[in-house]
């Protein structure tokens, strides 16, 4: 209920060693609060010890990487602007390009329920790969609109496009398209994320706005779907709206924090309709967020996107980590 | 007079004129909209315990009640849920509903309401608290709840109005709305029909093109991302396309040439794959430089060059100014080429091409291609 401003403390700390460019995603470990994937404008992924807060590894690309994922806790995929994607051996410090698209990479999740990666590009396709070895597995057709963002939970997978178009899609079977939907919102999507229990997904648009909506087609259960308006600062009287560029579920609660190009990280409790608490402002935009496996950290990568014109001197890519406690994520 | 279960009997808020179903929602409301200090955003009780907070603690004189109406932005009333209240306004407010007749049925008035209390909200009030704390169902959010241009951006490329159904045109299809399934509440009324365009039999692999069908992007532009009205402005670059897009066209993001391409244009850049989906692709290029061109002349003219055309144009080593003609002369053949093997274009809601489920048109709508030749 109450919102509560925190100031930078003990609980929160900013990574050493960090990328030269812009944050493109930044994603934990699937079982451990330990490692960080970090993917950059810099051409550069890196992986980070977030307890000893150094940097254990990094690899390159030829160009941008756009989004990254691990499999396991020794390996990572990448994709970006070079259209390439690549497997990468964490212990063995080797790399596989498994295969590239005809556009830039913008996503890469790795589906767990199918032991497959899955690739979303401005293409306008998805591909699943092998996890393994170079081999394609498939490719999906997304309207000819080239995908913005993708998210996974068990088999259920949504993909977000430009044209704000969702498709609604089963890994096991991605034979056809479970669902193809329209954006609820009115502008430009911009992430989404499925509910760690797989009712629904989170949407946010870059008009600082955010639609909670459920995937079982039933009138009654549609009827719980809502949006609300957030990211959004009054400033001598102009209201500037932002867009919410990154979305990350706490898998216990079910709980989400959106962060924004305001550079302000809400934490919202979907169910209840309630934002629980919102941090203290970071100095440029939030571009990317991610809990960990247990929710109980949250990686906070702040990169400016040109969402305006440039400033000068470009405010610092940063990320950090702030370890969250129960009164922020928890529901009341 | 004595009878008391009519419907009318719903709390509601002084404020805003907003009904509710429950009282304590209707403090909750209150709470976050008309008592909540602007500065610490701590929720007070009442507009004088507001007015005494934002006096004592930030030293700030606060003279209306955040996101009320004009006319109930006393904040030296104290009201409470509905506990003090003016009795005329109880009254008047009775008479209202009774008066207004049919049009008491919950779900209509609230928007009515909210509609108000946003037109109010965008005034020169002190109204602080936007942000959403408490986020309304979408249901019945009437189109007044954005205040800004609705109609589809009268800047939009001539061929795309042709080429595929856009949302806002829908309505010109009555027959074909219909046939559309539509199995949730349309979150914005004008876009009713648009909700959902699922034909969920639709097989997937007449629609695979391994090919890859690059999209250019503005090809698909929808409006402008302008803003939603006077008084707010949404911090992204006009054109609607995604923020890394926009960032992916730095000239320092061009792939290297390699060392053993020549550098002419002829030969295949190293990032476009394979030469074969060349020349479609150079196509697909070029329409969409007639589709920036049109559309959004001015701010796609100072833009560097979109990815796509990053690619084809690899070898080149000054950046090739977007008025350059040369790509645009392809652009006619390459619709008149296009259009009939995707006629799925034209379905709606789907846009997806389905000729191969239906190599004859889309059902039901054959006679209207016509219109959008």
């Amino acid at each position: 209920m109450t919102v509560t401003r925190v100031a930078e403390s003990r609980t929160e700390f900013k990574l050493k060693s960090l990328p030269e460019d812009a944050i493109s995603s930044v994603k934990f470990a699937p079982k451990s609060n330990q490692f960080l994937l970090v993917s950059s404008w810099d051409c550069s992924v890196r992986l980070y010890d977030v307890s000893a807060n150094i940097e254990r590894h990094k690899y390159n690309h030829e160009l941008p990487v756009l989004d990254v994922c691990f499999r396991d806790a020794v390996h990572s995929y990448s994709g970006g602007l070079d259209q390439t994607l690549k497997m990468y051996d964490l212990n063995a410090t080797t790399e596989t390009v498994l295969g590239d698209h005809k556009g830039a990479i913008r996503c890469v999740e790795f589906a767990a329920e199918v032991n497959a990666v899955l690739t979303g590009s401005w293409d306008g396709t998805v591909k699943m790969w092998d996890s393994r070895v170079p081999n394609c597995v498939g490719t999906y057709n997304q309207g000819n609109e080239r995908v913005y963002t993708m998210s996974i939970v068990g088999e259920k997978f949504v993909v977000g496009t430009s044209g704000r178009k969702i498709f609604v899609w089963d890994v096991r079977n991605m034979g056809h398209v479970n669902q193809r939907r329209e954006s609820s919102l009115k502008y430009q999507t911009r992430c989404i994320r499925v509910f760690p229990n797989k009712q629904g997904y989170v949407l946010s648009s870059i008009e600082g706005r955010v639609a909670v909506e459920y995937l079982d087609s039933n009138p009654e259960v549609q009827k719980k779907k809502y949006a609300f308006k957030c990211h959004r600062i009054k400033e001598s009287g102009v209201e500037k709206i932002y867009p919410v560029n990154a979305i990350s579920f706490h898998s216990v609660y079910n709980t989400f924090a959106t962060g924004g190009s305001d550079g302000y990280v809400n934490i919202w409790d979907g169910f209840n309709k309630k934002r629980l608490c919102q941090f203290h402002r970071y100095n440029t935009a939030v571009s990317s967020l991610c809990f960990s496996h247990d929710g109980s950290a949250l990686a906070i990568a702040c990169s400016q996107l040109d969402e305006t014109e440039a400033e000068d001197p470009k405010p610092d890519d940063t990320i950090y980590i702030r370890y969250v406690t129960d009164q922020e994520t928890k529901p009341k | 007079m004595g009878r008391k279960k009519k419907k009318a009997s719903k709390p509601w808020c002084w404020y805003c004129n907003r009904e509710f179903d429950d009282e304590k929602i209707l403090i909750q409301h209150q709470k976050a909209k008309h008592f909540k200090c602007h500065i610490c955003h701590k929720k007070l009780y009442t507009g004088p315990g507001l007015s005494i907070h934002c006096m004592q603690v930030h030293k700030e004189a606060i003279d209306k009640v955040p996101n009320s109406l004009p006319n109930r932005s006393n904040i030296e009333i104290e009201i409470y849920g509905m506990e003090g209240i003016p009795p005329e306004d109880i009254k008047e407010h009775e008479r209202q509903k009774t008066g207004g007749g049919k049009a008491s049925d919950s779900d209509d008035d609230e928007p009515a309401a909210k509609k108000k209390a946003t037109s109010a909200l965008l005034g020169p009030g002190p109204s602080t608290v936007t942000s959403g704390i408490l986020p309304t169902p979408m249901g019945p959010v009437p189109p007044g709840m954005y205040p800004g241009p609705m109609a589809m951006n009268p800047m939009m490329p001539h061929f795309m109005q042709q080429r595929m159904m856009m949302p806002g045109m829908r309505p010109l299809f009555p027959a074909a709305s219909v046939s559309v399934s539509t199995p949730s509440k349309p979150t914005f009324p004008a876009y009713s029909n648009a909700t959902i365009s699922a034909p969920p039999t639709t097989s997937t692999s007449s629609e695979l093109r391994e090919n890859g069908d690059v999209k250019p992007p503005a090809a698909n532009t929808c409006p402008l991302v302008t803003a939603t009205g006077a008084g707010s402005k949404i911090i992204h670059p006009p054109e609607d396309v995604s923020l890394e897009e926009i960032k992916a066209r730095n000239a320092k993001f061009r792939p290297k040439p390699k060392p053993d391409a020549p550098s002419t244009p002829v030969s295949a850049p190293p990032m476009i794959a394979p030469s074969t989906s060349q020349a479609e692709i150079n196509f697909q290029v070029a329409a969409h430089m007639s589709a920036a061109v049109a559309a959004a002349r001015q701010q796609a003219m100072r833009r560097p060059m979109p990815m796509g055309m990053m690619g084809m144009l690899g070898q080149v080593r000054v950046p090739v100014p977007v008025s350059m003609p040369v790509p645009v002369l392809p652009v006619m053949p390459q619709f008149n080429l296009m259009r009939p093997i995707q006629p799925g274009m034209l379905l709606p809601g789907g846009m997806m091409p389905m000729g191969a489920m239906f190599p004859g048109g889309v059902p039901g709508l054959p006679m209207m291609q016509p219109r959008y030749r």
